[in-house]
């Protein structure tokens, strides 16, 4: 039995006071200084004249143009797959479906830059792998995956999981009555599919594609790996290179920059949140409808959804293995050639080892803290919801969705001066970098969290309170035993999508506070693509196995946490 | 009274110690040297020097410059101590009284020339520019004039000096030979060469096979040959452009002590070994060159006339950005 929200005791208020303090002071403070730097640029007065210089600059929409067209031929990819592998996995009768999407979903936990390089590995006249079958283009011939084509292609499959996630979500409460009513009236499975199934789904494809989009916009590690070689830049990676060139001098410029990539980020966004709102209304969500039998169509439909995976998913690691075992580029794999240098060198380079260290331990970091602040917030955001927990609710989605360059250089802007009070300054040091996380992954631990507590009776709270206990231990003895799962949960997905970070860290970075995500960049752009491949393999597998262990606890979690299980 | 004397005492025991105390403290340094070999550098520095915390940026020279300026502008230069690719960078940041002499720096050994003569900066290799090329090529080159060949034909790649410092000194050596001129540049051009960032890049396209020729420092194309890469470096008839890698200690340096040991280490015999470990070629004629280098008696170097660089190095990249885009 629930009841209204009660007014909050006294120490609650102070909690809830110190949590919207923190999260300002980390997210809404840097975003609207960020504003602020691109209307009134150095601390100067109001001033558009940076503003209009940037973006008048010929390079500034050179770069639009194919921000533009690389995420829009992405985003077509996205829905062509994603909206494709929907309907197969909900509609039809396939077996080992958990394994398929598990292996479809893989590109969101793989970091893009690690992607790249896979993929330049594969089919580039350098490829280790396709060489050692006499398959790699001949010497001479260019790298198909640099250039417009390759980010395109590259962008389209790293977020078809968007497209894929949100129909099947949709599919999922497809109403089987108007189904078997079109059935009844003898109507085929292609009838039904383009009459009513595909309608329904509209809302749904739109919130994904949506998602996929401004994803696309604010991608990195795809246009730095691949764009960048070819002197093709979108938006973000020429902010990345007029920073890394420049220094911090061209700031003002790269605030005006950002803040549009922001703003329009914030428009789609808005659209994405409409689009949602339409699924969940049209759709009723009772029993799901039955499978299709695909008779003797299922095994070639198995056999062409395995194959097209491996292909796109299992090949290109595959080659970015073989690319690690050679000990030089351009060194075909055999057995004579094959070298374990790459991995031994890796952890021989000072710096290497420092960036595993780093990442592990601001992953670490920030996990913690995240699910630290997370618990808190979650009780708050499901039993006391308040005009203020609603505004903070929303402003934790914001660091996480808007693009993540948006973010780093309005932590700069902010952080660049010595703290207040303190006087210590950590601009340049490790801690900058775990604060940036903290802010952009701190809904990543909140979501899941949350779903837990909407899932339990208040009434224990309750109870626990009317005996005495405080907020504090109410907390720690009557809601964590409960939302335990669900808090480790939320740990491991911090963790696993901050250990290869690199759009933030890329910017925040200095010699001694090196990042995984980092190394493989500049690894790879100092020529050294044999140890660039050992380290992203190294990456990688810690990934994939943190991933395979929320998948075995997925069953203690509450439904919808983990995006490829259940 | 005897406590005192005990403490005078003590002052002028440590007084030595003081005065050549060893250096600590924070040393930042640009260098243009690729990530791992400035990782090696400096890891070799601390061990003789383990009380100096070293942060640096590595990026082509030209590129580090961009920075340095900006930060003049600024008036916050922040490294210490550069370790960048080439004499007329230097010499452009001298004549602007952006460095500081080190009387001290221990220059015997060293051929001369090779040091600013009022010590602001001193050679501490010689990396030469020459030509790398894929062992698929059809056409094995020895000349620059080779690169215009119809066998090159879209096959070649260049750093631009708008990244790297080596680009900067090869164009200007190239541009005023007799018989080269800018008129290969317009002739590479004309062949659909390109021009990438740096020269790591020009290692990467051609030795993984997706260009045939380029243009690059000696050490990298040597080094990959060594570990394997298909790849094998010429030094061009016309003569091989050269870089010298000086060091230099700026004038707004926070960490003056730290930084002057700096420049000892990399002048040191032990500095200069590393150099050759690295697979380049050390100033100092005493260590041994490294292996894959052919007598240097047998290459013909083509000198780069800094002086007159200075005055139009701008120009000339602006003229090399209009026919390469970069």
């Amino acid at each position: 039995v629930s009841v209204a929200a009660p007014a909050l005791a006294g120490r609650e208020r102070l909690w809830l006071f110190a949590l919207a303090a923190a999260i300002g002071a980390i997210s809404l403070w840097p975003l609207a200084r960020l504003v602020y730097e691109a209307v009134a640029p150095r601390g100067g007065g109001f001033d558009l004249s940076i503003a209009e210089r940037a973006l008048s600059a010929p390079a500034t929409w050179r770069a639009a143009w194919r921000t533009f067209e690389t995420s829009v031929a992405g985003t077509a990819i996205s829905m062509l797959l994603g909206i494709g592998f929907a309907l197969a996995v909900a509609l039809t009768d396939i077996r080992a479906k958990a394994a398929l999407v598990f292996v479809f979903v893989l590109p969101l936990v793989v970091p893009s830059q690690i992607a790249a390089l896979a993929w330049m590995n594969m089919a580039g006249p350098q490829s280790a792998l396709m060489g050692a079958f006499g398959l790699a283009p001949p010497p001479g011939s260019p790298n198909p995956m640099l250039g417009r084509e390759g980010i395109a292609w590259l962008l389209g499959l790293e977020h078809a999981p968007l497209v894929f996630l949100a129909v099947r979500a949709g599919l999922r409460a497809l109403p089987r009555e108007a189904i078997e009513a079109a059935r009844g009236c003898g109507a085929n499975r292609a009838i039904v599919a383009r009459t009513i199934v595909l309608p329904l789904m509209a809302p749904a494809i739109l919130a994904g594609a949506l998602l996929a989009f401004v994803s696309s916009v604010g991608n990195f590690g795809t246009p730095a790996l691949l764009g960048i070689p070819a002197g093709y830049n979108t938006l973000v990676t020429l902010i990345y290179q007029r920073l890394a060139g420049f220094g911090t001098s061209v700031l003002a410029q790269a605030a005006t920059l950002s803040a549009v990539i922001g703003a329009f980020a914030l428009i789609v966004l808005w659209l994405h949140a409409r689009a949602r709102a339409a699924t969940d209304a049209r759709l009723s969500a009772g029993a799901p409808p039955e499978p299709w039998r695909m008779g003797q169509a299922r095994l070639p439909l198995e056999i062409f959804l395995w194959g097209g995976l491996i292909l796109i998913s299992v090949v290109p690691f595959v080659a970015l293995f073989a690319q690690a075992l050679v000990p030089a580029i351009g060194v075909t794999l055999s057995f004579e050639t094959l070298t374990w240098r790459g991995f031994s060198g890796a952890f021989a380079q000072d710096a290497v080892a420092r960036a595993f260290g780093n990442s592990f331990l601001l992953a670490g970091i920030a996990s913690s803290i995240c699910v630290a602040v997370a618990l808190p917030l979650a009780y708050f955001v499901a039993w006391r919801r308040s005009a203020l927990v609603r505004a903070i609710d929303t402003l934790v989605e914001l660091p996480y969705a808007l693009p993540g360059i948006v973010l780093a250089i309005a932590t700069i802007l902010v952080f660049i001066r010595p703290l207040p009070i303190l006087g210590v300054s950590i601009y340049g040091t490790l801690w900058i970098i775990g604060l940036a996380y903290v802010a952009r992954f701190l809904v990543l631990a909140l979501r899941p969290i949350g779903a837990a507590f909407a899932q339990l009776d208040p009434a224990l709270d309750e109870a626990a309170a009317a005996a005495g206990a405080g907020f504090g231990r109410r907390l720690r003895d009557v809601a964590l035993p409960m939302v335990a799962p669900a808090a480790g949960a939320g740990a491991i997905l911090v963790f696993l999508t901050a250990l290869n970070e690199l759009t933030v860290s890329a910017l925040l970075w200095s010699s001694g506070s090196e990042t995984l995500g980092v190394i493989v960049f500049s690894l790879q752009e100092g020529g050294d693509s044999p140890l660039a491949a050992a380290v992203s393999i190294l990456a990688i597998a810690v990934v994939v196995m943190l991933m395979l262990a929320l998948t075995l606890l997925a069953k203690r979690l509450p439904k919808g946490t983990l995006p490829w299980a259940g | 009274m005897i406590r005192r004397l005990v403490a005078a005492l003590a002052l002028l025991a440590t007084l030595p110690a003081a005065a050549q105390q060893a250096p600590s403290g924070r040393l930042v340094l640009y260098t243009s040297q690729p990530q791992a070999d400035a990782q090696a550098t400096i890891d070799a520095f601390r061990r003789v020097h383990p009380n100096v915390e070293v942060t640096f940026t590595r990026d082509g020279t030209t590129q580090l410059m961009n920075r340095l300026q900006a930060e003049f502008v600024a008036n916050a230069p922040q490294p210490d101590v550069l370790l960048i690719a080439d004499a007329m960078t230097m010499e452009t940041l001298k004549r602007d009284n952006r460095l500081q002499p080190y009387a001290g720096a221990r220059v015997e050994g060293l051929p001369a020339g090779s040091h600013d003569a009022e010590k602001t900066y001193f050679a501490t290799k010689l990396i030469t520019t020459g030509i790398v090329y894929n062992r698929a090529a059809p056409m094995k080159p020895e000349s620059w004039a080779d690169l215009l060949k119809p066998e090159a034909r879209g096959q070649v790649i260049m750093p631009s000096p708008l990244f790297s410092g080596a680009a900067a000194i090869h164009m200007g050596a190239i541009s005023r030979q007799q018989g080269l001129g800018w008129a290969w540049f317009e002739g590479l051009k004309a062949n659909g060469a390109q021009a990438a960032r740096g020269n790591p890049a020009v290692l990467e396209a051609v030795a993984g096979g997706q260009k045939l020729y380029g243009v690059i420092v000696d050490f990298m194309a040597i080094r990959a040959r060594e570990r394997g890469s298909p790849v094998e470096f010429v030094f061009p008839r016309e003569g091989a452009t050269f870089v010298t890698e000086p060091v230099a200690i700026l004038r707004t340096a926070r960490n003056a002590p730290a930084a002057r040991a700096f420049v000892d280490f990399v002048l040191s015999a032990g500095g200069q070994a590393l150099a050759a470990q690295q697979g380049m070629l050390p100033a100092l004629a005493s260590v041994t060159p490294p292996q894959g280098f052919p007598n240097l008696a047998n290459v013909r170097l083509m000198p780069a006339p800094v002086a007159e660089l200075l005055g139009t190095d701008e120009r000339d990249k602006e003229r090399f950005a209009d026919l390469f885009g970069r």
